[in-house]
């Protein structure tokens, strides 16, 4: 019986001794403000979220030297917690904080994605007075614009893209990336003479075949006139996507000239067979390249611009930002904070950072030397062949990627994708009204 | 006594507490405030949201065709695997009674693919009906294994029910197993004496005094198939399009991609519940009635 009794206890003190403990954690996760100056050095947490791990070393090592910089300019000690989920829900994480009043001082979002959901909700701070505003580069900065035109994160991982080919099948048949769609046939014809598959199709996930959407109506937007102010006339209902139709042109090309079985070919496996040189083409992007290098090392590929109709100054590669760490509207450590994000692009740190991160340049400050591929996409950058990535919302990005895989199974002609795109906009605008 | 009582209220009280609270805080709570959000329109980030009543519930019977399709393609989904996966279930018990060397390394081998996650094992098929399979086709010139698997969405939904099978049958196998043994040997005994055939003696003996194992595994086998996630989501994503889109696809789609409409979702959650519940009350009662002793 006092055996018993004794285990009793035992287990009692140790679920206290738990609840203890998430107590204690839950104690030292508040922060003491940011109190700067004085004599003594004063302590202060900054709390970051950053969904991704892959980066780990490299952040770690800015803010490494952050905390210098604070401790030898301010005299703080700044201690820095670092919330690294993995991305798949970051989101959902991210979210859960906010929504409990646990939020971090910096988050990471996706620029495109997140910006205008979060910054209508009232989460991220304006930042456009701060001195990195100024150091953006202009094909960047309206990405990380709110609607109101405020400044509202700063950029880290940039992309451009337009689809990928492989550089030594194209010169092993006298090849150059066309530029118009009959160009493209010709290389398609081409190709096929030589017995090449032209396209890698992987269409298992719904996110590929959404690549298209990007690509065509960016170029329509840049480039036709009447179509310059798609996107706000969708958002207030007022437009179409039958306007788009010939964005059907250059999807049956591709689709018709690919790989088979493209709804069971997921991107790994596309990635692979890219790079193994199964096709010549692949419509993806540059973030692909560490599995396509691991797959073979020896690769050689590019980044070119899609032709998306006849005319040659529409076939342009889409600039579009991704990764972008805003700050909490609320936050109690407004001035660390705001020295952090500035420190992301400070004039010497920031190359070293953004390097080692292998991000493309995305600011004046940025000197440094990128791969093969990005610098192609670059080259079109700077020839102002490129176009800002539209803000097609995510639920209709979503819907597209379905649609397709519909299209290419046979269930969906280019009228009813075409519908189900206007629907999932006008969808979302009445949710979001 | 009134102490007595009291005293063994309180012990048993103390023996329910802790895996109560837990329920209570990990589901019933939760559940509830699903149910709730079900009245809102919130999106899961806005600090305000707005009570709408039953607009949601309205738009998805009424304005979403999506979610009507995935709601039949779920339907006939349990209907074949309420069927199949029992039948199979079983048979293979079935079959197995009747071993008497073999029996452990049978119902082993059998129970194994339930062993692996499901998730797990819909990658696993996703291999072989992907690669495995055709290269098989094309090798030993059996053309009809040489299709496209989950590509077509006509061929994907008995794939995914291949998975779901292959992953399922041993579970509710083990069941009938044990209900099998539970019939006494000597009333089949006296049905063989009295002249009944191996058919008959399943039919009018064995099949009714396994009758209560029946109601679990159709019971189990409804709750699961209605709920059933992992295999769809691991093997085609709901595709190609949304035609292989079952309920729990369609609610994560709306709550965690598209629109975030975290209010809609759970009204769509409670939606599956309420299915879920009716149908399993009028299983049960059917099964209930038919259940006998010994």
């Amino acid at each position: 019986m006092m055996k018993k009794k004794g285990s009793v206890l035992v287990g009692l003190v140790l679920s206290l001794a738990l609840l203890a403990g998430c107590g204690s954690n839950a104690q030292t996760g508040t922060n003491d403000g940011s109190a700067a100056g004085g004599e003594k050095a004063t302590s202060a947490t900054l709390k970051m979220f950053i969904a991704q791990p892959r980066f780990k070393e490299q952040y770690d090592a800015h803010i490494e030297k952050f905390k210098a910089k604070v401790k030898a300019e301010k005299n703080i000690d700044l201690t820095v917690q670092v919330e690294m989920p993995n991305q798949d829900n970051a989101a959902q994480i991210l979210k859960t904080r906010l929504a409990s009043n646990d939020a971090p001082d910096l988050f990471v979002i996706h620029a495109i994605n997140d910006i205008p959901q979060y910054s209508k909700a009232g989460y991220l701070a304006d930042l456009s007075d701060q001195p990195f505003a100024g150091k953006l580069l202009d094909s960047v900065k309206p990405a990380v614009t709110n609607s109101e035109g405020q400044v509202v994160a700063v950029p880290l991982e940039s992309l451009s893209w337009g689809y990928l080919y492989n550089k030594q099948i194209f010169e092993e048949n006298g090849l150059t990336p066309p530029a118009t769609l009959s160009e493209m046939e010709a290389v398609i014809a081409k190709l096929n003479e030589q017995n090449i598959t032209p396209f890698i199709l992987s269409y298992k996930e719904a996110w590929v075949p959404q690549l298209f959407l990007p690509l065509t109506v960016g170029a329509a937007i840049q480039t036709e006139d009447g179509m310059k102010d798609f996107v706000e006339r969708m958002n207030e209902d007022k437009g179409s996507f039958s306007e788009m139709k010939s964005m059907f042109d250059i999807i049956d090309l591709v689709n018709s000239n690919g790989t088979d079985r493209a709804l069971e070919v997921g991107p790994d496996d596309g990635a692979a067979a890219f790079a193994q040189g199964k096709a010549a083409m692949w419509l993806q992007g540059p973030w692909y390249a560490d599995t396509i290098l691991k797959s073979n090392p020896d690769i050689d590929f590019g980044v070119a611009a899609l032709p998306v109709s006849e005319n040659p100054d529409a076939s342009l590669i889409n600039l579009s930002v991704s990764s972008s760490m805003a700050m909490y509207a609320d936050t109690k450590n407004k001035e660390l904070s705001l020295e952090f994000l500035n420190f992301l692009l400070d004039d010497q740190e920031s190359n070293v950072l953004y390097e080692a991160l292998k991000f493309n340049p995305i600011a004046t400050v940025h000197t440094f030397k990128s791969y093969p591929w990005v610098d192609d996409a670059t080259a079109y950058v700077q020839e102002g062949k490129s176009y800002q990535d539209p803000r097609i919302p995510q639920a209709v990005k979503d819907e597209v990627g379905k649609a397709l895989q519909s299209y290419v199974a046979g269930q969906m002609d280019q009228d009813a994708v075409l519908k189900a795109l206007d629907k999932a906009w006008k969808d979302y605008n009445k949710v979001n009204k | 006594m009134a102490a007595k009582s009291y005293k063994r209220l309180l012990s048993l009280a103390a023996f329910v507490m802790p895996a109560f609270i837990l329920y209570t805080l990990f589901l019933l709570v939760p559940t509830i405030g699903g149910m709730y959000y079900s009245f809102t329109d919130w999106n899961g980030l806005n600090r305000a949201y707005e009570f709408i009543g039953f607009a949601n519930f309205v738009e998805a019977l009424r304005e979403d065709p999506d979610f009507v399709h995935s709601l039949w393609f779920t339907l006939k989904y349990v209907m074949f695997m309420l069927v199949l996966q029992n039948v199979f279930a079983l048979l293979l018990a079935l079959f197995i009674e009747t071993k008497f060397r073999s029996k452990g390394l049978f119902r082993t081998v059998l129970f194994m693919p339930n062993m692996i996650s499901t998730i797990i094992s819909a990658f696993m098929w996703t291999f072989v009906f992907s690669q495995v399979l055709p290269q098989l086709g094309e090798r030993a010139g059996l053309g009809f294994l040489n299709q496209s698997w989950l590509g077509d969405p006509g061929t994907s939904f008995y794939s995914i029910l291949i998975v779901s099978l292959w992953n399922g049958v041993g579970y509710m196998m083990i069941i009938y197993l044990a209900a099998l043994q539970g019939v006494p040997q000597s009333l089949r005994e006296a049905a063989v004496i009295d002249g009944a055939r191996p058919w008959q003696v399943l039919r009018h003996v064995t099949l009714p005094m396994i009758t209560h194992a029946i109601t679990i595994c159709l019971f189990l086998t409804l709750n699961g198939a209605f709920k059933v996630f992992e295999v769809v989501y691991g093997l085609t994503g709901g595709g190609p399009g949304r035609s292989t889109q079952v309920i729990t696809l369609n609610i994560y789609e709306e709550a965690f991609s598209n629109n975030f409409r975290y209010g809609y979702a759970s009204a769509k959650s409670v939606i599956l519940f309420l299915v879920i519940l009716i149908f399993t009350f009028i299983q049960i009662s059917i099964t209930k009635r038919r259940e006998v002793e010994a």
